[in-house]
Order: structure tokens, then sequence, then C-alpha cells
């Protein structure tokens, strides 16, 4: 497998770019809710039923962490992500290091140790699913498994290349 | 590189399968009970049943979201007097929200006895939204009949609300009909108020996010800032059904229904 070094400034390897792409649906699905969150969310596009209710999940007491809204950590997180997956392009040169993987790494794991804290809120605190909220937990694993594959891939292609080398 | 990327992944699946599988095993995670009605304190009364003319004057209708419907139906009426019917649930937060304003608007057409307070369901939808009840309490007026059903309590029995009031073959009927499409954007949909046959109110008029994180007294004592956001929302939606309740009292009393607080709520229902 041909894996391209971000830190040669070269176009990003797919699993570059499915980064780039969940992490920038996963800021998109944030602003949403959080717009909505300051809306009273009035206007949250979702069915209801038993078993889903995303305004029932958005405007429990489990929509905040530390008197701070979910939706604005969210927020925050994948803005932070997605400067870190931006091309190698595009990010400035000290970004291209890799020793930025392991932040990388860091970041998707701390981000799918949330998803597993906020499904558990939802199933057995809040009792109703947020199928938004689901998306971004989807986007949140998407990041966590490329960014893994991503970081995997690379210290594979450098091992060789040393061992070549 | 696969047990890198595979081992975490399978972790993670894991840990979401074995919490999805306890949640279907238990069951857990359902309704939850609120606190017990009980008698609303004097002073929350006293509040919510006087408020200043001049704060719902300048308040006019604030930030109410939805309006009263107006809607082509037979009056509605008992012994002569036109009547209004309101059918709603202790747990339900959109109903907790509306409460508080029919009592301002409703209080200035007569007097309420007995009410209660009590708070929206802590597992649903604007959880523990301070509120009162109209459960066990009455209504004298001059003016109007008012009927206050809240056919359940935020009591959860054998995983359920427990049943509170019950309806009347003729209020059931009512609600079965008007509380449906095309009146509604939903059938059943509660809080439902049906204002003289004239004008219905499906749901709440503005958010109950609003209230929350507030207790009975500071709601009650907030009615009479007109610069608070609750002001504006509970005193602007009960100029609102004041205002849709001269419609069915032929303008009676005129000291409220020709207040400019209500002018204005009716510019903004018949506009």
């Amino acid at each position: 497998m041909r894996v391209q070094d971000p830190a040669d400034g070269q176009r990003p390897d797919r699993a570059g770019i499915a980064s780039l792409c969940f992490a920038s649906l996963g800021l998109a699905i944030s602003i949403y809710l959080t717009v909505e969150h300051y809306s009273g969310s009035t206007a949250l596009a979702c069915p209801e039923n038993a078993a889903i209710n995303c305004a029932k999940v958005t405007t429990s007491s489990w929509s905040r962490l530390g008197g701070i809204p979910v939706a604005v950590l969210g927020l925050a997180y994948f803005a932070v992500m997605t400067l870190l997956v931006l091309p190698p392009v595009v990010l400035p040169p000290a970004w291209r290091r890799h020793l930025l993987d392991p932040v990388r790494a860091a970041g998707a794991a701390a981000g799918m140790a949330m998803v597993i804290y906020l499904l558990w809120a939802e199933l057995f605190r809040v009792g109703a699913i947020c199928l938004w909220c689901t998306a971004v937990h989807v986007c949140t694993l998407g990041l966590f498994v490329t960014i893994l594959w991503h970081t995997a891939a690379r210290s594979t292609a450098t091992g060789h290349s040393r061992v070549k080398g | 590189m696969l047990l890198g990327v595979g081992l975490p992944l399978v972790l993670v699946v894991a840990v979401v399968a074995a919490l999805v599988i306890v949640k279907v095993a238990t069951g857990a995670g359902g309704p939850k009970s609120g606190p017990t009605a009980s008698a609303a304190a004097g002073s929350v009364v006293a509040q919510v049943t006087s408020v200043p003319a001049s704060v719902l004057n300048e308040v006019g209708v604030g930030v109410a979201t939805t309006k009263p419907t107006k809607i082509t139906a037979p009056a509605l009426t008992a012994d002569g007097e036109p009547r209004v019917v309101y059918v709603g649930a202790e747990y339900c937060p959109y109903c907790a929200a509306e409460r508080w304003a029919m009592a301002v608007a409703l209080s200035r057409f007569g007097t309420f006895t007995g009410l209660g307070e009590t708070a929206s369901s802590p597992s649903d939808v604007y959880p523990n939204t301070a509120t009162l009840t109209f459960h066990g309490a009455s209504y004298a007026s001059n003016y109007l009949s008012f009927t206050a059903r809240e056919i359940q309590s935020n009591q959860v029995v054998n995983g359920a609300y427990a049943p509170l009031d019950t309806l009347s073959a003729a209020d059931q009927a009512l609600f079965t009909k008007y509380n449906a499409p095309p009146y509604t954007d939903s059938a059943g949909s509660i809080p439902f108020i049906d204002i003289g046959g004239r004008y219905l109110i499906s749901g709440s008029s503005y958010s109950p996010q609003v209230l929350q994180g507030k207790t009975q007294t500071q709601i009650a004592a907030a009615l009479a800032d007109p610069n608070s956001a609750i002001a504006k929302a509970v005193d602007g939606t009960a100029n609102l059904i004041t205002a849709a309740i001269c419609q069915i009292t032929d303008g009676q009393p005129g000291a409220v229904c020709q207040s400019p607080g209500v002018v204005t709520a009716t510019a903004a229902l018949t506009g």
C-alpha cells in the first residue's frame, strides 16, 4: 500500500479526505444543533415517537456538561478536528509534522468516549434517541476510524521506509 | 495496520452493543414521576391572578409564537354563557407553559380558587417545568364558563402517567373532533383549548424553554416585570388568549377588552 505523507506537502490520501468529510459534516450538524439549542429547539426537524425524540434529548438536563451546552461542545470539537485534518496543502507547515498524529488520534478517541457517554445518557437517563445527535455520533465514529486508519497507514509506510532506507 | 484500526473499532462497537442490549433487556429510561401537586402558595396565586394592567399593556403580544386559531364551529356554551374548555395533563411541559398564561388571562374575567402547583415530568421535553395545575381548582365568572381537565397526573404508575380527570362524553367528542386536522396540525395534542367554539389552541403558545430552571415563585414574580423574558412570553400569550375570549364575551368586560394590550393582541389575532 502506498501512503503519501502529509509532511511532504503532497495531496492527502483517501483516509485524510474521509476524515475531512466526517469532520466537516459533524461541524455542520453541530452548528445546526447549536442554533436550535439557542432558539429553544422549536424548529428541530426530527420525527417523534416513543424511542426517537430530538427535543426531549436536546432540552434535557443531560444536554449540558459543566453548564455548557453539549451542542456547543460538539461545535468546538468539530471545529478543532476539522482544522486538524485539513489537507496538507492547506495546513500550516508546523501542522504537517507527524507529531500531530497523536493529537488527532487522541482527539478522535476523546470524541468516541464522549459519544459513548452521551449514548448512555440518551438510553438510560433521557429515555429517547435524538437522530441529529446520532448523526453527529456517526461522524465521530467515522472520524475515529479514518484517523486511526490514516495514522496506522502512515506508521506502516514510515516503518517500511526505515527498513528500506 | 488492521490491528491499529480494528481493535479500537471492535472495542467501540462492543461497548455500544452492550449499552443497547442492556437498554433493550431492562427497558430502563421510561417515564419518571414529577413532584406531587400541592396547593399553590398564596403569594404565587396573588401574583398570577393580578398581573398589573400596565404591565400587560406594555407587553402586548410579547414573544408569543403561536396565536389562537380561528375556527368555524357551533358556539360552545354552558348555561347560556360562552364556554372555554382546557384539556391538558400535569406531566406535559407544553401544558405547564400554557397554564401560566391561561391563569393570567382567565383571572381578568373571573376568580380561581384551589389552584395547585406542580411541575412537568422530569423525563420529558423541558423537564421539571414549574407550573400550576387546574386539577381540583374551580373558577367563577360573570362572563364565561371554564372547564379544565388534567387527564393525566405527573405520577408514574405501572410505567405510565396515572389518569386524573375524565372528560365528559360531550367534551371527549369535542376533543376528538376539533383536536385533529383540519382544525389542528396533528390529532390529540395537549394542551388543547377551545375558546367558545371560535378559537383553538393546540400546544403551547411559547417555548417552555423560557421557564427552565425557574420556580413557581420566580415565574410569578417575573410576570410583573414587562422587560423579563417570562413576562414577554406568558403575559403576551395571556393577552392573545384574553383577546380571543373577548370575542366570545361580546367585548366584556370593557375595561379588559378595550385595554391597549388586548387591543394590540386583537389586532394580531384578527390581522
